[in-house]
């Protein structure tokens, strides 16, 4: 087996946390290694190109249908949850509905770029209402770093419209680019429900219609330069300087693919990293952590590199360095754990898994709104992330879409065919119809949260692997009460809110596209994942019942960091990517510190 | 004879509109060789005509910024703003024709000349053309004199506000009395180099002018602008070269990553064509006359947003989108009666002005 020059740190995983961390070392002057188990494709424009001509031919726009992924660097994929026939083992009771993208650059090339903060009472959920478990750090010690990761991503938002629920700013701090102007569809419902009282338990809460901060690109504030589109192609890895993307233009598909790179991606940091301290090496899937079994200590990773995209040929390597960074998403760190034997203390690795089960609302305004215009969308309904009621049931967020049924139903395509097919319009009345009906639906997102549950896991079996010989995880997972009743209660406001808003509810799910259902008090719901893993990894004050430190730094293993969603204790109802930005870039501080001489 | 000196506020106004006529007639030119390439190809060719034309629509705000210090009205709307292509743009010594043209070789050159202004010391020379020319970069009062180069166009501009600003000071008083609300900022308008800033006094207005000239053509030490992105002429040069050029690159010869061009992978569109050209009642006909109303609705809107609206810029730019539907419909079709060369856009823009105001009047008439 050949072994590489040995690095100061060699990372694990070309996504977000990873890039966020290997920027900060080589600005600092230390070497990295990043192994990137996808290919490379999204660093040259023309190459992203081809992504996007992938995603405009696909029938089915799923997160996955700009990105394939390489045989010996499988996914999972939304599509293949009803006939449970992909990446993931899934055994129940509920199928996890996620997924995630393995190529340079990876989920934040296909996510949203919603950009929330964690509420400070989001790290104290076992001292404030007695579920869930605690975060050895909390809003305050993390605060400077949201604002550094605000910046590093590149964050639209106006603090005037973020100071809620505790959530604060110290004066003078805004965001580095303005807010991504709200959508005329926002603001038609703002007006109609902005002060609407919602009851939970024994609390009011008078919601509205937020602006919510996006990684997305809009008018900098003082000298902040927007980061564009990323076009790598010289071997040395310089970049071409951005042609586009420095601006939002509010093509309606930041999920699956931003069409210019207005939207952040994790290829935009590395492209800043400094060249001369990193190497990335793509078509490389970490498969074991070499372990001194005497002191714990991290010898090297091996890792198994492909040619060919289409075939599983590879060859075997190990990288070598002073310090080793998981950074390769919560599943697949939990998973490289475990197939190198490394179960933490307390066989904790690879549970309490997360995510944002998240239902459908949608309706048909009694006036156009706009649909299917500008950014998926710009704004939500936030007032319901934190109270006392979480002592009974879960918070949750709303997400006004600006991409009308597209999501729920599949429309426009969907309600074109029932037009056709069962209405049998076609002229000028199916004009009208399709005229006057698409732009006046509303669509809403009610992304609910979830608490630790050590039954909810990743684990792996010898009986199922992945042509390169690697684990596929297996996944268990199950919704439960805390969960179902949030869910109840979130379903129950998106009524309201539509009434109140004059909106006919449409919300029908045996008439929508195909999720799962989970069942609760005589009610079925419909849920999707929200793409939000977490907790595979956690961290704590003491090894009992976690992984890893507030410095996400194994305990077991002192020269080994994991770093990600994976790493969070609980996880609120803010979109994650923040806030494992904020704690990679504290992570990255302390690697600075004791690498450097 | 005229003198390339400007002495009255007047004529500054007078050239700074002649600026804006300038800055924007290259538009045309860059957006129909742009939406002439054909889907799937040419993706770099895409991408730099692209920044190239959002930057000289920089250089349009830059140029009624200037106007707007001094207490000037921009009108983009007014007869004979958009010239009549062919037009001729000076070169130094000889001109040349700036046509609506397919992208291409010929064109790329063209951007080229377009691109190069020689820095001269503001002389103009005398030049005939025929009657109904349309003629860029002459000189406000004569059609007969023109600049020797779009250089010395502006190095007269940079003069006369040096000059008349010097006057105004020794009498107690300044040239730069516009209401600094009709300034259009970085909020409103954004390109990839140079920030859109406002123009205040000279110390503003002579940086207008410098960023206008630099970003066109480097400076006089750099391929590169002051604020470190490539100039325009270098930008084209990179097609002729099919290799990016990198920091540190001597002109002409570009190091960084390599470029593709299929100089052939354009629509075959015929260059300069008029709506005369399209036969009566035909879709196409429609099309050709959609596109021009669109881009006179366009100009209106932009006007507007010089003139104390600049918010009105932030949904003017998103017309700029329709441009290439409408376009792609007349370049992808061949015209009839030109031997099997396609359809193009006219930009014949008064006419569709005078037909409006014409109906505008009727209307008035009728109520």
């Amino acid at each position: 087996m050949n072994k590489d020059a040995a690095f100061d740190a060699v990372i694990v995983g070309a996504g977000v946390a990873g890039a966020l961390i290997a920027k900060r070392l080589t600005d600092a002057g230390l070497t990295v290694l990043v192994l990137e188990a996808g290919p490379g494709t999204s660093r040259g424009l023309d190459d992203y190109t081809r992504h996007l001509e992938r995603f405009y031919a696909a029938s089915a726009k799923s997160p996955e249908s700009p990105w394939p992924p390489a045989v010996g660097a499988p996914q999972p994929d939304t599509t293949a949850l009803r006939n449970n026939d992909g990446y993931f083992v899934q055994r129940g009771p509920n199928p996890y509905g996620s997924s995630y993208t393995r190529l340079w650059g990876g989920s934040t090339l296909h996510w949203l770029g919603v950009s929330l903060r964690m509420l400070p009472e989001d790290f104290r959920m076992r001292s404030l209402h007695g579920v869930g478990r605690d975060w050895p750090l909390d809003y305050t010690a993390l605060a400077p770093y949201y604002e550094r990761a605000e910046r590093a991503i590149g964050v639209s938002a106006d603090v005037a419209d973020q100071s809620y629920l505790g959530v604060t700013f110290p004066d003078g701090y805004d965001y580095p680019m303005r807010r991504v102007p709200p959508s005329y569809a926002d603001r038609v419902l703002g007006a109609a429900v902005d002060g609407m009282p919602i009851t939970l338990g024994d609390e009011e809460f008078a919601i509205r219609v937020r602006s919510y901060p996006a990684a997305r690109n809009s008018i900098p504030r003082g000298d902040y330069r927007p980061a564009g589109a990323v076009d790598i192609r010289a071997g040395d890895g310089s970049s071409i300087p951005p042609l586009q993307g420095e601006r939002c233009q509010g093509n309606t598909s930041c999920t699956p693919i931003c069409p210019v790179q207005a939207k952040y991606h994790a290829g935009k940091t590395l492209a800043q990293a400094d060249l001369r301290f990193l190497t990335v090496r793509v078509q490389a899937v970490a498969s074991k952590i070499l372990v001194d079994p005497a002191s714990g200590a991290v010898q090297g990773i091996e890792y198994k590199r492909y040619d060919d995209p289409e075939a599983a040929s590879h060859t075997t390597r190990v990288a070598t360095g002073r310090t080793y960074i998981l950074a390769a998403h919560a599943v697949e760190n939990a998973k490289l754990m475990l197939a190198s034997g490394l179960e933490g203390p307390r066989g904790h690795v690879g549970r309490t898994l997360m995510d944002h089960p998240a239902l459908y609302a949608w309706g048909l305004a009694p006036l156009d709104v706009g649909a299917y215009r500008g950014p998926q969308s710009t704004s939500g309904i936030e007032e319901l992330r934190g109270g006392a009621f979480r002592a009974r049931h879960a918070a949750f967020r709303f997400d006004v879409g600006n991409d009308g049924w597209r999501a729920s139903t599949g429309a426009p395509d969907t309600a074109v065919s029932d037009a056709v097919m069962t209405r049998n319009l076609f002229g000028p009345a199916l004009r009208a119809q399709l005229g006057a009906t698409l732009p006046r639906h509303v669509r809403l997102s009610l992304a609910v949260e979830q608490l630790p549950d050590p039954d909810n896991r990743v684990s792996i079996d010898p009986g199922y692997l992945d042509p390169l010989g690697n684990p596929r995880p297996v996944i268990d997972y199950r919704i439960d009460d805390y969960t179902l009743a949030g869910m109840a209660a979130a379903s129950d406001v998106a009524r309201a809110v539509f009434r109140r808003a004059g909106v006919t509810d449409c919300t029908d799910p045996s008439k929508g596209s195909w999720f799962p259902s989970v069942f609760y008090r005589g009610r079925e719901f419909h849920y999707h994942g929200m793409g939000h893993f977490a907790g595979t990894h956690a961290m704590g004050a003491d090894p009992a019942g976690s992984v890893v430190d507030a410095d996400q730094r194994a305990w077991e293993h002192r020269n080994l960091f994991l770093v990600g969603s994976g790493s969070f204790p609980t996880m609120g109802t803010s979109n994650p990517t923040l806030t494992l930005a904020a704690l990679a870039l504290r992570t990255a501080d302390r690697l600075v510190e004791s690498l450097l001489p | 004879m005229p003198s390339s000196k400007i002495t009255t506020l007047s004529e500054l106004k007078d050239y700074l509109y002649l600026a804006m006529q300038l800055e924007h007639a290259t538009l045309p030119a860059y957006l129909t060789a742009l939406y002439s390439i054909k889907p799937g190809t040419n993706t770099d060719a895409v991408h730099i005509l692209r920044v190239v034309a959002v930057e000289e629509m920089l250089h349009l705000s830059i140029a009624a910024n200037l106007l707007n210090a001094i207490g000037g009205t921009p009108d983009l709307a007014h007869p004979g703003f958009v010239p009549s292509y062919p037009t001729y743009l000076p070169d130094g010594e000889t001109d040349f024709k700036v046509g609506i043209t397919r992208f291409g070789k010929e064109a790329v050159e063209t951007f080229k000349k377009i691109e190069r202004p020689s820095k001269g010391d503001g002389r103009l020379v005398r030049r005939s053309y025929a009657p109904g020319t349309s003629v860029l970069g002459r000189h406000p009062k004569s059609d007969e004199m023109h600049f020797y180069s779009i250089g010395d166009f502006y190095k007269a501009i940079e003069d006369g506000f040096e000059l008349l600003e010097a006057e105004a000071q020794g009498l107690g008083k300044t040239i730069f009395i516009g209401d600094p609300k009709r300034q259009v900022t970085s909020e409103y308008y954004y390109s990839g180099g140079g920030a859109l800033f406002a123009v205040t006094d000279l110390e503003s207005a002579k940086r207008a002018i410098t960023l206008v000239m630099t970003q066109g053509e480097g400076t006089p030490t750099s391929i590169y602008d002051n604020d470190g992105e490539l100039s325009h002429f270098y930008r084209f040069d990179q097609l002729t070269h099919g290799r990016y050029y990198q920091k540190g690159d001597e002109p002409h010869h570009p190091t960084g990553p390599a470029l593709s061009v299929d100089w052939e992978a354009s629509y075959p569109i015929e260059a300069n064509v008029k709506l005369a050209d399209f036969p009566a009642g035909t879709e196409l006909y429609d099309a050709a006359q959609s596109f021009n109303q669109a881009y006179a609705k366009f100009l209106k809107a932009i006007t507007r947003a010089f003139n104390g609206k600049p918010e009105l810029l932030l949904t003017a730019v998103p017309l700029m989108f329709d441009f290439r539907n409408l376009i792609t419909e007349l370049v992808r079709n061949p015209l009839p009666g030109s031997a099997g060369r396609n359809a193009a856009p006219t930009f014949e823009i008064d006419a569709v002005t005078a037909a409006e105001s014409l109906a505008a009047a009727r209307q008035e008439v009728v109520a």
